[in-house]
C-alpha cells in the first residue's frame, strides 16, 4: 500500500509480537503496539529498556527477530524506500560529516532525497536552528547542541508523516529544547505522527497523547503524560 | 534518472570530504611511494632486474594503498554513523554503492601521476607519452577493477574492529585477475610489446571490471543493510 493510499483510520505503527534478540539478550521481546496516524507517543523507560531498539527497528535500520511491523499500512521489509520516505528518526548519533558545512550538509541530504533546495532556502533553515551564521563553518568545529540541532533540521527537511525522535532534548540547552517543543506541537497540528523516546519527563510528558513504559524490552505500562509522571515521577 | 543523481552526490560529497581531509590521499600517496622505494632496495641496484620487474611493482603498490584508501572511505562513514543518516533517506542502495564506487575509483586514479613517475625513476625505465597515456587507460582499468569489490568489502567490514586485517584478506583473492591483467599489461608497455598483446590484456581488465561492478552493485544493498 503506497502512502498516499493509507488513509486516516490507517495505524500508523501497528507491531505485533516484534522482538530483537542481540546475542542472548533479548532487547525487545513481545511487542505489539499500535500507533494511530496524528499521535504523539513517548517512549519512557531506563536505560536498556528497549526505547532506541523499537525507534530503529521501526525505521527499518534494523531487522526484527522476531514478530511483523507495517507502518501507515506498509511492510518495510518489502517497501522499504516507500517507508523512508514516510519517515525519519534522529537518533543519538548525528549523522554529520565533521568536514562538510551545515550548509553542505542540508545540500547533500536534500538532493539525496531528490529534491533542490535553493541556497536561501537552506538559509532559512538553519536560521530555524540559529545556525545561519555558521553555515559555512565545517560540522566538527560544532558544539554537541549545534550539532544536534542541525541533526534535528533533517525533521523539517524531509516533510515526514512519521517522526521518530530518540533523546530529543538530549544536548540542547533552554531555548533548543522550547523550539523542538513548537517543532512537536506544530507536527501534532499538520496531523504527522510523534514518537519520541525520552529521560526529559517533564516536559515530554506535557507533548505526548500517551506514555509507554518500557522495562526490560517490554510493554509495562500504558497512558497519559500526566499519569506516567504521577506514576514514576519525573525520572525513570 | 534519480539514481545518477544520487550516486552523483555521493561522489560529490567524498571528493569534497577527500579535498577537506587530504590526510588520506597524501597518507595513501607516501604509502604506495614507500613500498616502491623498498621493491626497489629489495631487488637491488640491478636495473634489467628493476625494469623487468616495474610493472608487477608498480601494480603492487596500487593493490597495497588501495586498501589503505577504500577502509578509510567508510571509516567516515562510521564516524557519527554518517552511513545511517544516509541509508534512513529514501536513497536507493545501489546509487549508494556506485557513488562510492566511483570515487574510490578516482581517489586510485589520483595515485597514477605520482606514482608513476616514481616507478620510472626508480626502475631506470623510460617511456614516451604515448605509452604514459595507455599505462594511465590500463591504470584506470585496474583502479576500477579494484574498487567494485573494494567498496563491497570495505562496507561490510567498516564496523568491525580489525577490518584493517579482514579487508585484504578478503579483497585480494578476489582481485587476483585484475593483478594478473594488470601486472601483465604495463610490464608490456614498460618494456616493449612486439606481439601487441596489451589490447588483449587491457580487455580481460576491462571485463572483470564490468562483471565486478555488476555483480556488486547487486550485492552492496545485502550487505549494507545487514552491516550497519
Amino acid at each position: 500500500m503506497s502512502p498516499s493510499a493509507a488513509d486516516s483510520t490507517t495505524p500508523a505503527i501497528q507491531t505485533a509480537g516484534l522482538g530483537k534478540r542481540f546475542g542472548r539478550q533479548w532487547a525487545l521481546a513481545h511487542c505489539d503496539l499500535q500507533v494511530r496516524t496524528g499521535e504523539v507517543v513517548l517512549l519512557a523507560g531506563a536505560n536498556g529498556s528497549g526505547k532506541t531498539t523499537l525507534l530503529r527497528l521501526i525505521a527499518g535500520l534494523d531487522k526484527p527477530t522476531l514478530g511483523s511491523m507495517t507502518i501507515y499500512g506498509m511492510d518495510p521489509a518489502q517497501e522499504k524506500l516507500a517507508c523512508r520516505r514516510t519517515l525519519t528518526l534522529v537518533g543519538h548519533d548525528n549523522y554529520l560529516y565533521s568536514q562538510l558545512t551545515a550548509l553542505e550538509m542540508i545540500q547533500v541530504w536534500t538532493r539525496l532525497r531528490g529534491a533542490e533546495l535553493a541556497e536561501t532556502e537552506a538559509i532559512e533553515l538553519l536560521r530555524e536552528v540559529d545556525l545561519d551564521e555558521r553555515r559555512d563553518t565545517p560540522v566538527g568545529g560544532f558544539s554537541a547542541g549545534m550539532r544536534k540541532r542541525l541533526t534535528l533540521l533533517r525533521t523539517r527537511l524531509e516533510e515526514p508523516k512519521l517522526v521518530l525522535l530518540d533523546e530529543p532534548f538530549s544536548a540542547l540547552d533552554a531555548s533548543g529544547q522550547r523550539l523542538i517543543e513548537e517543532w512537536i506541537e506544530g507536527y501534532r497540528s499538520a496531523g504527522k505522527t510523534v514518537v519520541l523516546a525520552s529521560h526529559n519527563l517533564p516536559r515530554s510528558s506535557r507533548l505526548c497523547d500517551r506514555a509507554i513504559l518500557l522495562h526490560q524490552g517490554q510493554i509495562l505500562w500504558q497512558g497519559s503524560g500526566k499519569d506516567l509522571l504521577d506514576r514514576v515521577g519525573t525520572t525513570v | 534518472m534519480n539514481l545518477i543523481r544520487q550516486a552523483l552526490t555521493v561522489v560529490r560529497k567524498d571528493l569534497l570530504l577527500e579535498w577537506r581531509g587530504k590526510g588520506r590521499l597524501i597518507s595513501v600517496l607516501l604509502f604506495g611511494v614507500v613500498t616502491l622505494l623498498l621493491f626497489s632496495f629489495a631487488v637491488g641496484p640491478d636495473s634489467t632486474l628493476l625494469r623487468a620487474a616495474a610493472g608487477g611493482f608498480l601494480v603492487l603498490a596500487l593493490l597495497l594503498s588501495s586498501t589503505l584508501g577504500l577502509s578509510e572511505s567508510f571509516r567516515v562513514e562510521q564516524e557519527q554513523r554518517a552511513i545511517e543518516g544516509l541509508l534512513l533517506l529514501p536513497v536507493d542502495p545501489i546509487a549508494l554503492y556506485y557513488g562510492k564506487t566511483l570515487s574510490n575509483t578516482l581517489f586510485l586514479m589520483l595515485l597514477a601521476p605520482i606514482l608513476t613517475p616514481v616507478a620510472l625513476i626508480l626502475y631506470s625505465v623510460e617511456l614516451d607519452l604515448e605509452g604514459l597515456a595507455v599505462l594511465f587507460g590500463l591504470w584506470t582499468l585496474a583502479a576500477a577493477g579494484l574498487s567494485a569489490p573494494g567498496t563491497l568489502y570495505a562496507a561490510m567490514t567498516s564496523r568491525l574492529q580489525s577490518q584493517d586485517v579482514l579487508l585484504p584478506l578478503l579483497l585480494f583473492p578476489l582481485v587476483i585477475p585484475v593483478l594478473m591483467g594488470a601486472v601483465k599489461s604495463i610490464t608490456l608497455i614498460l618494456t616493449g610489446d612486439p606481439m601487441s598483446q596489451v589490447g588483449s590484456w587491457a580487455m580481460l581488465l576491462a571485463s572483470f571490471a564490468i562483471i565486478y561492478w555488476s555483480l556488486c552493485g547487486l550485492l552492496f544493498p545485502h550487505a549494507i543493510e545487514e552491516g550497519i
